[in-house]
């Protein structure tokens, strides 16, 4: 039982170590471990391009990310990726590269936090929104994505059709 | 002037990945008009290192040759004198070194360890890494020795004896004119990166840590800890003088930019100065690199795409401030340009590597030289 206990402590120890920032208590992990469950589970990927430190995102995970509601949604429905925008940690991209979670931020030319990243099952980029925003955007974000709304317009377009 | 862009690399294609990513930048090393450069790339399978030399009088890059037998990441090289290399490497999770040609790879630790870099001055060759040390990494500088081929490690000691109570990493080293060993790193104990350095008469005891930024950490109303700053490189600059560069996001609604400080005389690092120029403001500014020689030129290096595609710009010290930003004729324009690597030589001649990417025929790792006019 001991011997247990201390892995588990030991593996929270790394998941704050790692994961720097996301919102407390939902199951984000790290972009291997999404995209393999993914492809597994067919849920659409939900990627939180943090920086550990930063007040948008500490502000985001209080004002937004705390609503339980929005949280078994996305928790149900998507896999949860957390990367952490200057981290040395290596991931690999659904091309084979390996890179690390900084240069994540490269290739998606992230100008700032929080950046969030909706993504097929496959890892293919079906669009990016930055900064802080709000428990009804995430909603909208979610019926755009999840209706497969993304294919046949823009999210503005989306948007505002909404009634 | 710049010379005609010559190509590095032998092997492209669309799935392989090409990368120029290491602590410090160190990339390029320039030994008795010999070029170096190492790079990491998958074209065997998985992540491996290389290294390719142009002699000096030829015209092009030798083939290259395979630094590694296991997986293989951010690769460093600097200038031992008449044509040789210590190149150092991450490899099964181990920082390695060897000398090059000739010489075979040794272990400069056998604690789990990454992000090595290394660096030489007044006859003393040095290496920095980050090393696992209970539930962080914490930087570790150690002395090498050059013993005709042989390379071994003679002194290897943590910069602070106390463990670190949050992760370090990505170390860059600079010995200036007198000896002294300027270290920096990123340091996350202020709940945000920040960059840290220390600095040693001896190599052996290093000074308790300042910060390079004088951006103090702190929450925006009770949140977040601070804007963050990563990736610091550092060069020995003039006589006595030191540089470093990092990428600092205290704009974050425009991403990263170029910021510097000095150290003149043994003077401490001091004040904080954009790099960039006006029209590199609302971009976002990556890989950056100091570059300076003992003749007291100073440089930085990054890219951006304020053009509409990633370009690699330079800037060069003007005395007080950095001068206008000026893109490097043969990496920019079309395409993607990014990723530099650069070193002044004692000539005053400046070696710029840098990557080309095009997802159909693959990334080349290209080269030139610029001289002053």
């Amino acid at each position: 039982m001991n011997v247990i206990k201390t892995l588990m402590m030991a593996c929270c120890l790394w998941a704050t170590a790692v994961l720097a920032d996301p919102p407390p208590n939902y199951p984000f992990v790290n972009f291997d471990a999404g995209l393999k469950a993914a492809r597994a589970s067919g849920k659409p990927i939900f990627l939180y391009f943090g920086r550990y430190g930063c007040a948008w995102c500490d502000h985001t995970n209080k004002k937004t990310f705390s609503d339980a509601s929005l949280k078994m949604l996305y928790s149900d429905h998507y896999e949860l990726v957390y990367v952490d925008a200057e981290s040395g940690r290596r991931l690999t991209l659904p091309s084979g590269e390996r890179i690390t979670e900084a240069e994540l931020g490269v290739r998606l030319q992230a100008f700032a936090t929080p950046l969030f990243v909706y993504m097929t099952p496959q890892g293919d980029k079906i669009m990016q929104i930055p900064g802080f925003k709000t428990v009804q955007d995430f909603r909208d974000f979610d019926r755009y994505v999840r209706g497969g709304h993304y294919k046949q317009k823009t999210l503005l377009e989306f948007l505002g059709g909404k009634s | 002037m710049w010379s005609e862009a010559l190509t590095v690399n032998s092997v492209q294609g669309a799935q392989v990945f090409t990368h120029l990513e290491s602590a410090n930048r160190q990339g390029i090393a320039v030994s008795g008009g010999s070029v170096g450069v190492v790079w990491e790339d998958n074209r065997d399978g998985s992540p491996q290192c290389y290294l390719a030399i142009k002699p000096e009088k030829r015209a092009k890059f030798q083939s290259e040759i395979r630094l590694s037998q296991t997986e293989c990441f951010e690769p460093v090289v600097v200038a031992l004198g008449a044509g040789r290399f210590v190149a150092a490497w991450e490899e099964a999770g181990q920082v390695r070194a060897r000398i090059v040609p000739g010489g075979a790879a040794i272990r400069l630790t056998a604690v789990e360890s990454a992000q090595v870099t290394l660096a030489v001055g007044a006859g003393k060759l040095y290496a920095a890494w980050a090393e696992q040390a209970g539930r962080f990494r914490r930087i570790v500088v150690a002395t090498l020795k050059v013993t005709g081929g042989t390379l071994g490690v003679s002194l290897t000691q943590p910069v602070e004896a106390a463990a670190p109570v949050d992760e370090q990493g990505w170390p860059a080293l600079a010995v200036a004119g007198n000896g002294h060993v300027t270290v920096a790193w990123e340091d996350r104990r202020d709940r945000h990166t920040v960059p840290m350095v220390s600095q040693s008469s001896d190599g052996l005891d290093f000074a308790s840590p300042a910060r390079l930024t004088d951006r103090k950490s702190g929450s925006s109303d009770g949140l977040g800890a601070g804007t963050g700053a990563m990736r610091p490189t550092l060069t020995a600059w003039g006589k006595l003088g030191v540089a470093a560069v990092w990428l600092d996001k205290r704009d974050f609604l425009s991403g990263y930019d170029v910021y510097a400080a000095l150290v003149e005389a043994n003077h401490p690092f001091g004040r904080n100065i954009k790099v960039q120029d006006g029209f590199g403001d609302n971009m976002v500014q990556w890989h950056a690199k100091a570059v300076g020689d003992t003749r007291g030129r100073l440089l930085a290096v990054w890219d951006d795409a304020r053009d509409g595609t990633p370009d690699v710009w330079l800037a060069e010290w003007k005395g007080d401030a950095f001068g206008d930003n000026e893109a490097i004729p043969a990496a920019s324009g079309a395409g993607a340009q990014s990723d530099p690597v650069a070193v002044l030589d004692e000539l005053g001649h400046l070696h710029l590597v840098w990557l080309e990417r095009d997802e159909n025929r693959g990334t080349r790792i290209r080269y030139v030289r610029g001289v002053p006019r």
